[in-house]
C-alpha cells in the first residue's frame, strides 16, 4: 500500500519539525532565572537557596502539577526544582532517557517499564516510598506508580436528544454504527501514533479482546478525530465540537465535568482500563537524592492530601481504599513483563498500521493536523 | 607427668571431627543441587516461554511476523520483579523483534527443533538465556528461526536458596540427633571404664584379692593383667611373710643359747663356769652376727636402690684369696680345702663383692657337709665357679628347694640355711644361675654359672 507508506514518511518528517522547533524553545526555557516562575507553558523553574537541584520530566501539564510542586518547594526551599512537560518538547526516543532528568513520570506505563526493564533505572532507595503505598504500583523498588486512573468516556448531555448515551464499549459500537451519519465528525479519541499513552489505550483495548477492532472500524466510518491529549479531547467537547469522547483520563474529565454541566461522564460498565502514571530516577540522574526526597513528599499523606485536593490527579491510597465498593469493572494495567508485548516493535507496526488503514482511508489522519500537544 | 587427653575428649572429638567434615560435604553437596534444581527447573520456564512465543511466529506480508504474547512474558518472570528480554532473529542471524539483542550474546543459534540454556551478561546484568531453533510450520514457507529468551536470576536465586535452606535445616536437625546420641553412646561405652576406677578406689590397701567384675572385651586383657599382678603381690607377700618369720626364728636360736649361758653363768660360782659361758657366749654372739650379715647381703642383693657396679674381676685370684681366707677354718674342721692346680684363668666383668660373698657362702656350706676335702675350681668352658666336695650332695629332686632362704635338707644342721641362697641371689644378679651335680667320682659339685654380659 503505497499511499500508507507516504502518509508514514509524512507523519515522521513532521514529528521531527516539531520537535526541533519545540526542543529551541525548551532550551530557550532552561536558561537560568531567579524569580520567574513560569517560563512558558511546559516549563515550570522554583529558583532554590542553595545548590541542590532537582530536574523532573513528565507529561503532565505543568499548571495541573503546579500545586504539588510548589508544596515540595516550600518545604526544601533549598532545591532549585525544574519541571518539564515532555509531551511539549521534543519527542522522547523510547529507548532512550534524556541526560540531565532526575525524575522521569509518565502515563506511557509500557516505555517506563521497558526502560527499568533494561536496567536503565536506579533503585528508588530505602524508605523513599510511604511503606502503606500499594504493591501493585511498585516493580523491583525502581518503579512506582504514582497515580491510579482509568480511562472514561465523555458525552455531551444532547447526545441524549439522538440516542440514549452508551454504557459500555458494545453500547458505544452499536450507537457508532446506527448513527453514523448523525456523529460524523463528532467522536474524539486518543491518537495512538503521536501518544504513548493513546498507544496504551489501544494496544490494551486491543489486548483485552480483538471485537476492539471492530470498535475503531466504526470509529473510522464516522471520521472520528483524533486527538493527543486529554486536554485537547475535553477541550473541543466543551465547545461542543465533539458529543462524545472515547478513552479519556478520568482524572482529568471528571474535574472538568464537575465545573460543564453539559458533560456527563461514564465509566465504562463492562472494563475500564486503569492506568498508572509510571515514575523512575534514571541511572543518568545527576540528582538521584532529591529525586528521592520529591518521591518522599510526593507518596507521604500530605503530599497525598495536595495531589487529592488541588490537582485531578487523585491518589492510590485512597482508590485503594475506595477500591472495595468499586464497581468490579476497573480493569487496571498491571506493572509485569505483559507490557513489554504491547510496544514490541512489530506489534506496535502492526496496530499503527491498521490504525493508519482505518483512519486513513477517510482521510482523518492527515498528517498535517497534527497539533503541538502531545500526551 | 601431663596425662594425655582423656578416652572420652578423644572419642568425641575424633567422631565430631568426622560429623562436621560429613556435614560441610553434605551441605556443599546440597547448595550444588540446590542451584541445579534451581536452574532446571527455570530452564524449563524458558523452554516454555520460548516454545510459547514460537507459536507465534507466522509469515505475514513476505517476512516473519511475530505477535508476542504478553503471557509468554509474564511466564518468565515467575516472582514478578526479573527483567525479561527476548529476541526474535531469523535464520540470517538478523533481529527481527524484541527488546534486547540476546543474539550478540551467543556464538551459534542453534539449530532448528533444539534448545540451548546458557549463562550470559547484558550491559551488567546477570542473565539465563534460552535459545529456542524452529521452523515455520505453513505448507509454503519453512523458515528457520530462532526465538531467545532471557530473565534475571532473582527466581533461581531465591529457588536455590529456599531448597538450600529447607536441606540444610534437616541436616542441622540430624546433626543435633547424632550429637545427642554420641554423647549418650560414649557415655554408655565408657561406663565400665568408670565402673572399675569406682571399685579400684574403693579397695583397702591390704586387699590383694582377684577383681571379680564383668568387663567388656577391650577391657578383659587390662584386668586380666592387674589381676596376674595382683596374684604375684600376694605370693610375694606371703614369701615376705615366711622370710620374716624364718629369720626371726634363726635369730632367736643363737640369742636364746647366749640367754641360757649367762642364766647358768649367773647362777655358778665357779669362775671356770664363767669362762666356758663366755665362750658360749661370744660363740651364740657370732652366729647371731654371721645370720644378721647374711640377711643384710641377701636385702642388698634383691634391693633394686643397690645397683651392681661391675668391674673385670679375676676370678682365679678372687679363688684363690678365698681359699686361703678359709683355710685355718677347714682345718679346724680336718677338712682338706685346696685349689685345683693347674686352675684356668678366668676373668668375669661382676660385682667383686658379691662373688667373694657366694664363693664364702658355697665353701662354708661346703666345709659343713665335707668329709675330708673340698676343692674350689673354675671350668672356663662352662664359665662356671665351682665348689666340689666329698659329702652326701643335695639330690636332684631337693636342689630347687635348696636355694630358698632358711632351708636346709637336715633338721639339726650348724647353718643359717642363708647361703645357697645367697649365692643364687649373686648368680641371678649376674644373668646367671646355680649348677649342681654329681661327678663321676662321687663327689657333689655346685657353682655360679657366669654367662659373658651382653650389653
Amino acid at each position: 500500500m503505497p499511499g500508507l507508506s507516504r502518509i508514514v514518511v509524512g507523519l515522521v518528517l513532521a514529528t521531527a519539525l516539531l520537535a526541533s522547533v519545540t526542543a529551541a524553545g525548551a532550551d530557550d526555557a532552561l536558561a537560568p532565572s531567579d524569580d520567574v516562575l513560569t517560563r512558558s507553558r511546559g516549563h515550570l523553574h522554583f529558583p532554590g537557596s542553595r545548590r541542590e537541584r532537582l530536574n523532573i520530566q513528565g507529561v503532565v501539564e505543568a499548571e495541573i502539577l503546579r500545586p504539588v510542586l510548589e508544596a515540595f518547594h516550600q518545604r526544601f526551599p533549598q532545591i532549585t526544582l525544574n519541571y518539564r512537560d515532555a509531551s511539549l518538547g521534543p519527542r522522547p526516543t523510547p529507548d532512550r532517557i534524556p541526560p540531565n532528568v532526575d525524575l522521569l513520570m509518565s502515563s506511557a506505563m509500557a516505555q517506563q517499564y521497558r526502560l527499568a526493564n533494561a536496567g536503565l533505572a536506579r533503585p528508588l532507595g530505602d524508605g523513599a516510598i510511604n511503606p502503606d503505598w500499594p504493591q501493585d504500583a511498585r516493580w523491583r523498588n525502581e518503579l512506582i506508580g504514582l497515580t491510579h486512573e482509568s480511562l472514561v468516556m465523555v458525552y455531551r448531555r444532547e447526545l441524549a436528544d439522538i440516542a440514549p448515551p452508551p454504557a459500555d464499549h458494545a453500547g458505544l459500537l452499536a450507537l457508532l454504527t446506527q448513527q453514523r451519519e448523525a456523529l460524523r465528525g463528532r467522536v474524539v479519541t486518543y491518537n495512538p501514533a503521536r501518544s504513548p499513552t493513546g498507544f496504551m489505550a489501544v494496544a490494551q483495548d486491543v489486548a483485552r479482546s480483538q471485537e476492539a477492532w471492530a470498535l475503531f472500524d466504526a470509529m473510522g466510518d464516522t471520521d472520528t478525530r483524533l486527538q493527543d491529549t486529554t486536554a485537547d479531547m475535553l477541550d473541543g467537547l466543551i465547545k461542543g465540537r465533539y458529543l462524545i469522547g472515547y478513552n479519556l483520563i478520568g482524572s482529568y474529565a471528571r474535574r472538568v465535568v464537575r465545573e460543564h454541566p453539559e458533560l456527563a461522564l461514564q465509566v465504562p460498565t463492562d472494563y475500564a482500563l486503569a492506568l498508572q502514571r509510571l515514575a523512575l530516577i534514571p541511572a543518568s540522574a545527576p540528582h538521584p537524592e532529591t529525586a528521592r526526597r520529591f518521591l518522599r513528599f510526593i507518596t507521604s499523606s500530605e503530599g497525598q492530601q495536595i495531589m487529592t485536593t488541588q490537582t485531578p490527579l487523585g491518589s492510590p491510597l485512597l482508590i485503594r481504599r475506595a477500591s472495595a465498593e468499586h464497581d468490579e469493572s476497573l480493569a487496571p494495567i498491571a506493572l509485569t513483563p505483559g507490557l513489554l508485548a504491547l510496544i514490541d516493535p512489530l506489534k506496535r507496526e502492526a496496530v499503527l498500521d491498521r490504525w493508519q488503514t482505518i483512519f486513513g482511508r477517510h482521510g482523518a489522519f492527515p498528517p498535517q493536523a497534527v497539533k503541538g500537544d502531545v500526551e | 607427668m601431663k596425662p594425655s587427653a582423656s578416652l572420652h575428649r578423644r572419642l568425641l572429638g575424633g567422631l565430631s571431627l568426622i560429623l562436621l567434615l560429613i556435614c560441610s560435604l553434605l551441605l556443599l553437596q546440597s547448595w550444588h543441587s540446590a542451584r541445579r534444581s534451581a536452574d532446571r527447573a527455570h530452564d524449563r520456564l524458558l523452554t516454555s516461554a520460548a516454545q510459547v512465543m514460537s507459536d507465534h511466529v507466522s509469515w505475514r506480508d513476505n517476512r516473519l511476523w511475530f505477535d508476542v504474547p504478553a503471557s509468554a512474558l509474564n511466564m518468565l518472570a515467575p516472582q514478578g520483579d526479573e527483567r525479561v528480554f527476548y529476541t526474535l532473529v531469523d535464520h540470517a542471524g538478523h533481529p527481527i523483534s524484541g527488546n534486547a539483542d540476546l543474539a550478540a550474546l551467543t556464538k551459534a543459534l542453534p539449530a532448528p527443533g533444539t534448545f540451548e540454556a546458557f549463562s550470559a551478561t547484558l550491559d551488567g546484568l546477570s542473565l539465563r538465556v534460552g535459545a529456542l531453533g524452529a521452523r515455520l510450520t505453513g505448507w509454503h514457507h519453512r523458515e528457520p528461526y530462532t526465538l531467545l529468551v532471557a530473565h534475571t536470576l532473582e527466581a533461581r536465586r531465591a529457588m536455590a536458596l529456599q531448597l538450600f535452606r529447607d536441606s540444610s535445616l534437616r541436616l542441622i536437625g540430624i546433626v543435633m540427633l547424632a550429637v545427642a546420641g554420641l554423647l549418650i553412646t560414649l557415655r554408655l561405652a565408657l561406663s565400665p571404664l568408670e565402673h572399675l576406677r569406682v571399685r579400684l578406689r574403693a579397695r583397702a590397701a591390704h586387699d590383694l584379692s582377684s577383681i571379680d567384675v564383668r568387663v567388656p572385651r577391650e577391657l578383659e586383657e587390662l584386668l586380666a593383667a592387674l589381676n596376674a599382678l595382683l596374684t604375684r603381690q600376694r605370693q610375694v607377700r606371703i614369701h615376705e611373710q615366711r622370710f620374716i618369720g624364718d629369720a626371726s626364728h634363726q635369730l632367736r636360736t643363737p640369742l636364746a643359747g647366749i640367754a641360757a649361758s649367762a642364766e647358768l653363768a649367773l647362777r655358778s660360782h665357779d669362775a671356770a663356769r664363767w669362762q666356758q659361758a663366755l665362750q658360749e657366749i661370744q660363740d651364740g654372739t657370732h652366729r647371731a652376727t654371721r645370720l644378721a650379715e647374711q640377711l643384710l647381703s641377701l636385702t642388698r642383693l634383691d634391693s633394686p636402690e643397690a645397683p651392681l657396679t661391675r668391674h673385670p674381676v679375676a676370678l682365679e685370684t678372687l679363688a684363690r684369696e678365698q681359699v686361703l681366707r678359709l683355710l685355718s677354718a677347714a682345718d679346724r674342721c680336718g677338712i682338706d680345702l685346696g685349689l685345683i692346680d693347674p686352675c684356668p684363668a678366668m676373668s668375669v666383668n661382676a660385682d667383686a663383692w658379691q662373688i667373694e660373698e657366694a664363693l664364702s657362702n658355697l665353701i662354708d656350706n661346703a666345709l659343713r657337709h665335707a668329709r675330708s676335702q673340698i676343692t674350689v675350681g673354675i671350668d672356663a668352658a662352662t664359665r662356671t665357679l665351682y665348689v666340689e666336695d666329698d659329702g652326701p650332695g643335695i639330690s636332684a629332686e631337693a636342689q630347687t628347694d635348696a636355694l630358698r632362704p632358711f632351708h636346709r635338707c637336715e633338721e639339726q644342721g650348724t647353718g643359717s640355711g642363708l647361703g645357697l641362697a645367697i649365692a643364687d641371689g649373686v648368680a641371678r644378679a649376674h644373668g646367671g644361675h646355680i649348677v649342681m651335680r654329681h661327678t663321676s667320682e662321687g663327689h657333689f659339685m655346685i657353682g655360679l654359672h657366669l654367662p659373658e654380659e651382653h650389653s
